[in-house]
């Protein structure tokens, strides 16, 4: 491979012209020009932060698929791995690697259109853990978005589940944030007065409804700005009862509570 | 993953011209053509893989020639890295070589790696005072990652350098009169030693200018400002000796550990026990290990300072130690 010591210096500036062609005819025959447009192509489409890890991962997954057996699991792991190069707030290049996970995952049908509901089910779970979250935390949004084994789902459907899990793993982090900025000390849990003004801040915010979804994020950005926050945490904290407190897991799990109440349930 | 959000706003050519990727493309296609009967057996996508995997991984430079090796940032951090690996061991015994022995250590990785380098790396671990004398693996790896890495920065600024000593500063235009020149000259007699290298604000001044226009790799101006603004003046190989003793530079190219942790290296010491232990239950044999390990052992090999240790019979020193002997011999 690359590792091979090179038997004398390079010298294609001088080779014969019937070397160039002969390696010309190579180069076509053996599919070498139409591989490397493919993989180009596919890395442009999805713009990687890591250009040389997307072709490693590119061929080997070429060179994986020539073999036999492990097809579904194989094609799950792709899946992933596709969806974990973007960001989902890089809105267009998201919907991109998701065109391509809900491709690769249909392939697993057997000739039907679309994602068997096991394998879709599958990638939401571990799209989640991926993400950073506990299987407790992230079940009861899994009960929602999940898929009976036998049915098939379509792109669009797939398309939102996905983009579900991954803004419910972001919001979670920031929930945690939140929560570490509540409480100020790292050793000390929060107020429990002082969550509840939070979280009820929070809620204001996600219940934000009716209207463009632009006026609709401008109005919950305001709702949750810090100033807001600061405000409630302020009228919260003339009101407080000294020593009640709640742990890092009760608010990660009530903030949960609130965006999870926001999704519909599929079927 | 990166969560540079900037490639996004490239063209298709700044894109790919920023990652390098034509040109790993163009290597890989070459080797190809250098080895086709043995790649299409292997199976060309399996080595379009196995090549990129191995870039990824920054094995690639392995035994590959100069000009490759030097080609793209990558590339260098990854054999600055692969030449730590292979000889951390030398630094571990506390070994002093001398400059042809690094500039060997060096051929064994990368056959045509140029002498010139290891003697502009030896210049500036002994101040410009090129002699035969010794140096710590850690002081030799730290300025040649500098030396090697800013290869062209280094160019740039001794150039830069050359012409404050000889009066000329590259930002400004002066117009000597004779009255000018005499007085120069006979400041420049008088007092010898205040005019040991150049003035340093004017020299940062020099290398900012140079770094807004520069287009290879260059350390960053912060970091140049904190090591100029503590001094008045500044010699040429001082300051590449400053550069290479900055932890913020270092963590910058990301090949090396910091200081303190040059000389660890779990993973790699679990492997050098274990085939030491080989070595010595049955050592004429060399089939006995695993065809995943073939590739460490071969690095291994190259790595074991033992056979040097005891035909130079060196007395093995700790680093703070070696750092005392190269002060007293340039006394």
């Amino acid at each position: 491979m690359s590792e091979k010591r090179r038997a004398g210096v390079l010298v294609s500036g001088s080779s014969s012209s019937s070397g160039c062609e002969a390696d010309q005819e190579f180069v076509s025959r053996s599919g070498v020009s139409a591989l490397l447009a493919g993989a180009l192509l596919r890395l442009l489409d999805c713009r990687s932060g890591d250009p040389l890890g997307f072709l490693a991962e590119h061929f080997a997954h070429l060179s994986a698929e020539a073999e036999e057996g492990g097809a579904e699991q194989r094609s799950l792991s792709r899946a992933l791995w596709m969806l974990s190069l973007q960001h989902h707030s890089q809105r267009s290049a998201f919907n991109s690697s998701v065109r391509v996970s809900y491709d690769l995952l249909s392939q697993c049908g057997a000739g039907v259109g679309g994602v068997g509901g096991r394998l879709y089910t599958e990638t939401l779970q571990s799209l989640c853990s991926e993400g950073g979250l506990s299987a407790s935390t992230s079940a009861p949004l899994l009960r929602r978005l999940q898929c009976r084994e036998h049915e098939t789902v379509p792109f669009e459907l797939y398309r939102q589940a996905v983009l579900t899990c991954s803004v419910f793993a972001d919001y979670i982090r920031k929930s945690q944030c939140l929560y570490a900025a509540v409480a100020s000390a790292p050793d000390r849990p929060a107020q429990r007065t002082l969550c509840c003004a939070v979280l009820e801040t929070l809620k204001e915010a996600l219940e934000t409804a009716d209207g463009p979804d632009t006026a609709r994020y401008l109005e919950a950005s305001a709702k949750i700005s810090p100033a807001k926050v600061a405000q409630a945490m302020a009228e919260a904290h003339s009101q407080t009862r000294d020593g009640e407190t709640m742990d890092a897991q009760e608010f990660e799990d009530a903030a949960a509570a609130l965006f999870i109440a926001r999704v519909r349930t599929v079927t | 993953m990166k969560m540079n959000t900037e490639r996004f706003n490239l063209t298709v050519d700044e894109y790919l011209a920023e990652t390098n990727v034509l040109f790993y493309l163009n290597d890989a296609v070459t080797q190809l053509l250098e080895h086709k009967e043995e790649y299409t057996q292997f199976g060309v996508v399996r080595y379009f893989a196995e090549y990129f995997t191995s870039v990824k991984n920054g094995n690639h430079v392995l035994f590959r020639e100069f000009s490759y090796i030097k080609a793209t940032p990558h590339n260098r951090e990854s054999f600055i890295h692969i030449f730590w690996k292979c000889f951390r061991q030398i630094g571990k015994n506390g070994d002093l070589l001398a400059m042809s022995e690094y500039s060997s250590l060096l051929q064994l990785l990368c056959p045509d790696f140029p002498a010139e380098m290891v003697q502009n790396t030896a210049r500036i671990v002994l101040i410009d005072d090129v002699t035969d004398c010794l140096m710590s693996f850690s002081d030799f790896i730290y300025s040649f990652q500098i030396q090697f890495f800013y290869e062209e920065f280094v160019e740039s600024i001794s150039a830069i350098y050359q012409d404050l000593l000889s009066g000329k500063n590259p930002n400004t235009v002066i117009v000597p009169t004779s009255t000018s020149v005499e007085q120069l000259s006979s400041s420049a007699n008088d007092k010898p030693d205040v005019q040991e290298g150049v003035d340093a604000t004017i020299f940062c001044e020099c290398i900012e200018g140079l770094c807004e226009r520069f287009k290879h790799k260059y350390p960053s101006t912060v970091a140049i400002k904190e090591i100029l603004d503590n001094t008045q003046r500044v010699s040429f190989y001082g300051f590449l000796m400053a550069l290479a003793k900055h932890e913020g530079i270092n963590q910058d190219i990301g090949a090396l550990p910091n200081k303190p942790d040059l000389l660890i290296d779990p993973e790699m010491d679990q492997e050098l026990e274990r085939l030491i232990a080989q070595v010595a239950i049955s050592p004429t044999s060399n089939n006995n290990s695993s065809s995943s390990a073939l590739g460490q052992k071969e690095m291994s090999k190259k790595a074991s300072p033992r056979k040097s240790l005891h035909q130079r019979k060196r007395i093995e020193m700790e680093s703070d130690g070696s750092t005392e002997e190269t002060d007293s011999s340039e006394n």
